[in-house]
C-alpha cells in the first residue's frame, strides 16, 4: 500500500530524513521508534504534504500512485489520514462543520455523491459515541478549548468519520493518561484493523504499543530507518534505550 | 456638477480614493431597478422603502411610520456630507413606540451619482430596527441624522453589495441617557466604500456600537473613519471592524475614542483587525484615543495578519481544498463583527452576503463551506 524507497527530505535547508525506505502492506500495522530529532514528525508531514518540507531525493508510493507528486488535500481523497501529535485549533469553525466539508470534499474529490446533513449528523454521533466525545463538544470549535486528551480522542474521532485506508499517526498517545490511552488505542484498533487497511504508529514511547500490538517495529536514527523487527523490538528498546539498539 | 473633494493630504482621507467619483457623476442613470430586490425575508414584515437613483418608488414601497421630505440636517462640514442634501427620508417615533417589524430600505442605484439624506429621531423608550441594502453601480451618497432620547433603542443595519461604483455613508448620532444604538455595516460588493461616522454619547450610560466587516479584491478600496465620543459618564462603546484584503485591494479603518472630562466610568472598546489574503494586499488600521477623564476603562487592539498557516495544513490534511479552507477560515474571521447583529433574520443575510463574496472568486465552494450545521 505504502512503499518508501531512500526518501530524503530537508527542513529548512536541513537534511532530516537521509535515505529513508520502508514498505507497509495493506493489513499490517507499523510502529515506527526513535529518540527525539531521529525525523519521526518530519517523515509524517512529508508524507502529509506539509509545506516547508522538502523532498531532496527518493520516492514515495501510495497504491502504486507517486504521493509526492498530490497536494495536501488530494493525498487525504487518496486514503491516507494524518493524525497531529498538536492538533491545531480554529476558533471560528465548528468541528461539525469542519468535518463534513472534509469529508464531503474528499467524496467529491473521489467522484462519489455528498453525504447529507442527517447522515452525517448520525456518523458523527456514532462516532463521538465510541470515543467519549459528546454532541456538545461536536458542535465546539475545531480543537478550541480542548484539553490534550480531548484534543486527540478528537483526531480518532475525526479517523472515524473519514474512515482512510492508511493512518499515519504522530505521537498519538503523547499527553495521554492511561484511561485516555485505552479509549484512544481502542479507537485504532477498531477503525483500522482490517485487511484492507494499514497504520504507521510513530512514537517515542512502547506503551501505546502494548494495546495497539504492531505488526512490524522500526528504529528510525538519524533519519534512516536503522532496525526493524517484530513486536518484541519495542520491549527490546524499552529495557535498553536507543542508544544501544540503534547502535 | 463641480465637485469638490478633499485630496489625501487631509488626515482623515488620506487612504481614499475619490478619484473615479467627478466621471461618475458626470453620467446619466439608467433609471430602472432590478425586478427582484434583497429583502430579507423576516417573521414580521415591516416597512419597505425601494430608492432608485434617491428616489422614491411608492408603488414598490410601503412607507408605516417613515415619512418623506425635507430633512434638516447640516454637514456642511463633511465634504461629501454637504452634497447629500435636505431631502430624503424620516423616521420619527414618539415615546415608548416601536413599530413592529424590520424597517427595510433598498437604495438602487443605476449608473450614476445619487445623493439622499435621512433623520432618524426616536422619543423617550421607543425602539426601531433599521437595514439599508445598496445595490447596483454608481454612486450612492448618504447623510444619516440620528438622535436618540432616554432608553431609546436603534438597531441599525448596512449592507453594501453594489456592483462597481462608490458608496459614501456619513452618520451623524447624539444618543442621549441610557440610548443604545448599534450599527453594523458590511461591504460585500464590488464597490469602493468611504464610511464616516461621529455619535456622541450625550447621555449618561448611552451604548455606542460601531463595527463590520470590509472585504474588497481586486484594486477596491474600503475606508472607514469613525469617531466616537463619549461626553457624559458610565457610557459603553464598543467599535469591533473586520477587514479582509485580497489582490491589491486596500481596506483603512480609523476608528477613535474621544472620553471629555467627567465622563467618568467610561468603557470603551477598539478591536481592528485584518486580514490579507495575498501579498499584495493592504490593511490599514488607525486606533485613536483620546482620553480626559481619569476613572476610564478603554481597550484597543489592532492586528494585522495572513491565514493561519497551521490550520491550513490541518484542513487540507483532512481533505478540504485549499480554496475551501481560504473560505472557511475567512467567514470565521468576520463573524467577530457581523455576528454582533442580534435580529436574526438580518444577521444570516449578512452572513450570506459574506459567504456569497468568498464564493465569488471560488464558484465551486459548496453549501456546507457557506451554510451552519
Amino acid at each position: 500500500m505504502l512503499k518508501i524507497e531512500n526518501l530524503h527530505a530537508t527542513v529548512a535547508g536541513k537534511a532530516i530524513l537521509k535515505g529513508l525506505s520502508l514498505e507497509v502492506n495493506a493489513g499490517e500495522i507499523h510502529a515506527i521508534m526513535g529518540p527525539n530529532g531521529a525525523g519521526k514528525s518530519t517523515l509524517g508531514y512529508v508524507l502529509g504534504g506539509r509545506e516547508g518540507y522538502e523532498v531532496t531525493g527518493g520516492s514515495v508510493a501510495f497504491d502504486g500512485k507517486d504521493l509526492l507528486d498530490m497536494a495536501a488535500d488530494e493525498r487525504a481523497a487518496a486514503g491516507l489520514f494524518l493524525g497531529f501529535q498538536y492538533p491545531v485549533e480554529i476558533p471560528g469553525v465548528s468541528n461539525v462543520q469542519f468535518l463534513r466539508t472534509a469529508l464531503n470534499a474528499q467524496r467529491r474529490a473521489r467522484g462519489e455523491a455528498e453525504m447529507s446533513a442527517g447522515d452525517f449528523l448520525r456518523l458523527a454521533r456514532a462516532q463521538g459515541d465510541s470515543l467519549g466525545v459528546s454532541m456538545d463538544m461536536m458542535k465546539r470549535n475545531v480543537n478550541v478549548g480542548f484539553s490534550g486528551g480531548e484534543k486527540k480522542r478528537n483526531e480518532m474521532v475525526q479517523m472515524g468519520i473519514i474512515a482512510p485506508r492508511l493512518a499515519v499517526l504522530d505521537e498519538t498517545d503523547s499527553g495521554l493518561d492511561i484511561d485516555a490511552l485505552r479509549v484512544v488505542a481502542e479507537g485504532i484498533n477498531r477503525i483500522m484493523r482490517a485487511p484492507d487497511k494499514a497504520v504507521l504508529l510513530i512514537t517515542h514511547y512502547q506503551r501505546l504499543l502494548d494495546l495497539v500490538v504492531p505488526d512490524f517495529v522500526h528504529v528510525l536514527a538519524d533519519g534512516r530507518i536503522v532496525r526493524s523487527g517484530g513486536p518484541e523490538l519495542a520491549h527490546e528498546l524499552e529495557r535498553e534505550g536507543y542508544v544501544g539498539v540503534a547502535a | 456638477m463641480v465637485l469638490d473633494l478633499p485630496s489625501n493630504r487631509d488626515e482623515s482621507w488620506r487612504w481614499s480614493d475619490l478619484s473615479a467619483l467627478a466621471g461618475i457623476a458626470a453620467r446619466e442613470p439608467a433609471g430602472a431597478a432590478p425586478e427582484r430586490l434583497p429583502w430579507i425575508d423576516c417573521a414580521l414584515e415591516g416597512p419597505r422603502l425601494l430608492f432608485v437613483d434617491g428616489a422614491l418608488v411608492a408603488e414598490r414601497s410601503r412607507l408605516g411610520p417613515v415619512g418623506i421630505g425635507d430633512v434638516s440636517l447640516d454637514a456642511e462640514d463633511h465634504a461629501l456630507g454637504r452634497l447629500a442634501g435636505r431631502r430624503g427620508w424620516t423616521l420619527k417615533l414618539g415615546s415608548g413606540h416601536a413599530p413592529s417589524g424590520l424597517i427595510q430600505i433598498v437604495h438602487a442605484t443605476t449608473g450614476a451619482a445619487d445623493h439622499l439624506a435621512a433623520r432618524i429621531e426616536l422619543d423617550v423608550d421607543a425602539q426601531a430596527s433599521v437595514v439599508e441594502t445598496f445595490i447596483g453601480d454608481g454612486w450612492a451618497n448618504r447623510l444619516t441624522g440620528i438622535t436618540l432620547f432616554r432608553g431609546a433603542r436603534l438597531m441599525l443595519a448596512r449592507r453594501i453589495v453594489t456592483a462597481s461604483g462608490f458608496v459614501s455613508l456619513l452618520d451623524r448620532a447624539m444618543i442621549g441617557e441610557g440610548a443604545s444604538l448599534v450599527s453594523t455595516t458590511l461591504a460585500a460588493g464590488g464597490a469602493d466604500s468611504r464610511l464616516d461616522g461621529r455619535l456622541i454619547l450625550a447621555g449618561e450610560g448611552a451604548y455606542a456600537e460601531a463595527g463590520g466587516a470590509l472585504l474588497a479584491r481586486g484594486r477596491q478600496r474600503h475606508d472607514a473613519n469613525l469617531v466616537v465620543r463619549h461626553e457624559q459618564p458610565s457610557g459603553t462603546s464598543r467599535q469591533v471592524w473586520r477587514s479582509v484584503a485580497d489582490d491589491r485591494a486596500i481596506c483603512s479603518v480609523a476608528a477613535r475614542v474621544e472620553v471629555a472630562r467627567g465622563a467618568q466610568k467610561t468603557d470603551g472598546e477598539q478591536s481592528l483587525k485584518g486580514l490579507l489574503l495575498s501579498r499584495t494586499a493592504q490593511v490599514n488600521a488607525k486606533p485613536e484615543l483620546e482620553i480626559f477623564a481619569d476613572d476610564v476603562k478603554c481597550a484597543h487592539g489592532a492586528t494585522v495578519g495572513e491565514l493561519d498557516r497551521d490550520a491550513l495544513f490541518y484542513m487540507a490534511s483532512r481533505g478540504v481544498p485549499r480554496a475551501w479552507a481560504q473560505a472557511l477560515l475567512t467567514r470565521a474571521f468576520v463573524a467577530d463583527s457581523v455576528d454582533r447583529i442580534g435580529e436574526e433574520a438580518v444577521r444570516e443575510a449578512f452572513g450570506s452576503d459574506a459567504e456569497h463574496w468568498m464564493a465569488a472568486k471560488e464558484p465551486f465552494v459548496p453549501s456546507e463551506v457557506e451554510g451552519r450545521l
